[in-house]
């Protein structure tokens, strides 16, 4: 079946095959290789990408239901004039270890501070539950959000 | 995905009960499809069509009016519910329910609908369905009829759907409205892993409810609770309704143990 959507704002039309999950087609058809493939299930969140507006799974979304949708992904997110503010503050707070969850874990998180630019901590954890982070134990995640958004120091590095 | 299928995206209601009568047990249909794409994926599921309901019309139709309650497109994810200001007002056991429900990105893509059709015995959704008398409108090209979620179970993964039928809207009465209620759910992570038990209390005229998840075949109501019953009494009735089973996620015992736990626990909070 032949779809038209864009991703990051450009568009894109192809050929995609009716049993191709949307993940794949990034990154095998559009070489967007930055969204993860970790369980495949729609449970780790290592696939987060935004469709429509809103953060889903991936891998459990068909790219021929995408077809006519608007995409962002973690390729999306640095602008001209570098990495955005989520990323500068994961960096900050060494929230980033092997860096497979991040991509779907950042996507997250601007999903969250979309909705809620003052999370608690409780918020934080619910906003990022469907993200497994096998490194980093998740607390550098959480006080990353608490940086970017103006409620804990610039880049604590107690942890390390 | 190894498994291939034809795909098709209706934009009619009949274009949609046209296909579904035409293929009959070999469509599936896809709504928010996060546990459909997983059991492909996993070769439990093998439909030769895969029909696409996102695209008609009104799908996600969410709207309470005082003659017709609340009624529900097939379409309206976990998150829409979450989001809706009316239920969360009028129908907070729905919110409850949705608010366990996976993780953050399943919510924005499941549907009410498609967490009952499946039918698992640990459905988040059909808990407050029960308790709020809500009834499932179910279409198919030869007419509509609706189904009340106390007789739509029927096993695990069963309904009473028929080969062809859809699941178009459900309704929850206006009469049920303010019903409060509480919710708990037993489960290793909040987020990932299925229920390993759940446990919702609800307020109703004719008395107090209890709804059970992952404890018989299918969610399970126990209705009609005289309101002067201590804990262990409600108890005892829940545990005659009950039939858990020993699995992979703990044991019977366990299971009885803690649906009893959770009654003991919320019984004061919706007695007050």
């Amino acid at each position: 079946m032949t779809i038209t959507l864009t991703v990051n704002g450009v568009s894109y039309t192809r050929d995609a095959p009716e049993n191709k999950t949307l993940l794949h087609f990034l990154r095998e058809d559009l070489g967007l290789t930055g969204t993860k493939e970790g369980c495949g299930m729609g449970e780790c969140g290592a696939c987060t990408v935004f469709l429509n507006g809103r953060t889903v799974n991936s891998c459990c979304v068909l790219a021929v239901e995408a077809d006519g949708a608007a995409i962002e992904t973690i390729e999306g997110e640095a602008g001209p004039a570098g990495l955005s503010e989520i990323q500068k503050a994961f960096d900050r707070n060494h929230a980033v270890q092997c860096g497979f969850c991040t991509p779907g874990m950042i996507l997250s998180v601007k999903e969250l501070l979309k909705a809620v630019p003052k999370p608690t901590v409780e918020e934080i954890k619910e906003a990022i539950e469907g993200n497994f982070c096998r490194c980093t134990g998740y607390e550098q995640i959480v006080e990353a959000v608490l940086d970017v958004t103006g409620q804990g120091p610039k880049g604590r590095l107690d942890h390390v | 995905m190894v498994h291939e299928f034809q795909y098709r995206a209706p934009r009619s209601l009949s274009e949609l009960l046209a296909l579904m009568a035409e293929h009959g047990t070999s469509a599936k249909v896809l709504a928010g499809g996060t546990d459909l794409l997983p059991n492909i994926r996993m070769g439990i599921a093998k439909p030769a069509f895969v029909v696409d309901c996102k695209r008609l019309p009104d799908a996600d139709r969410l709207v309470f009016s005082p003659a017709e309650g609340l009624r529900m497109g097939h379409g309206v994810t976990i998150s829409a519910v979450l989001r809706d200001r009316t239920i969360r007002e009028k129908f907070p056991l729905l919110a409850e329910a949705a608010h366990e429900l996976a993780s953050h990105q399943v919510r924005n893509r499941a549907t009410v609908a498609g967490n009952v059709v499946n039918a698992s015995p640990c459905s988040d959704m059909a808990l407050p369905l029960l308790c709020l008398d809500a009834v499932a409108v179910l279409t198919s090209t030869s007419g509509e009829r609706t189904v009340s979620f106390r007789e739509f179970f029927t096993g695990p993964k069963a309904t009473v759907m028929k080969p062809g039928e859809f699941l178009a809207e459900i309704r929850v009465p206006a009469s049920s409205a303010d019903r409060k209620g509480r919710y708990a759910k037993l489960k290793r992570v909040k987020g990932h892993d299925l229920g390993i038990v759940g446990v919702m209390l609800a307020s109703s005229p004719e008395g107090l409810r209890v709804a059970v998840s992952s404890a018989a075949p299918t969610p399970v109501l126990v209705s009609g609770i005289g309101r002067g019953l201590d804990a262990e009494a409600v108890d005892a009735l829940v545990q005659k309704a009950i039939k858990p089973i020993d699995d992979v996620r703990c044991t019977a015992e366990y299971r009885r143990y803690m649906v009893g736990a959770y009654i003991r626990r919320l019984l004061p909070e919706v007695s007050r």
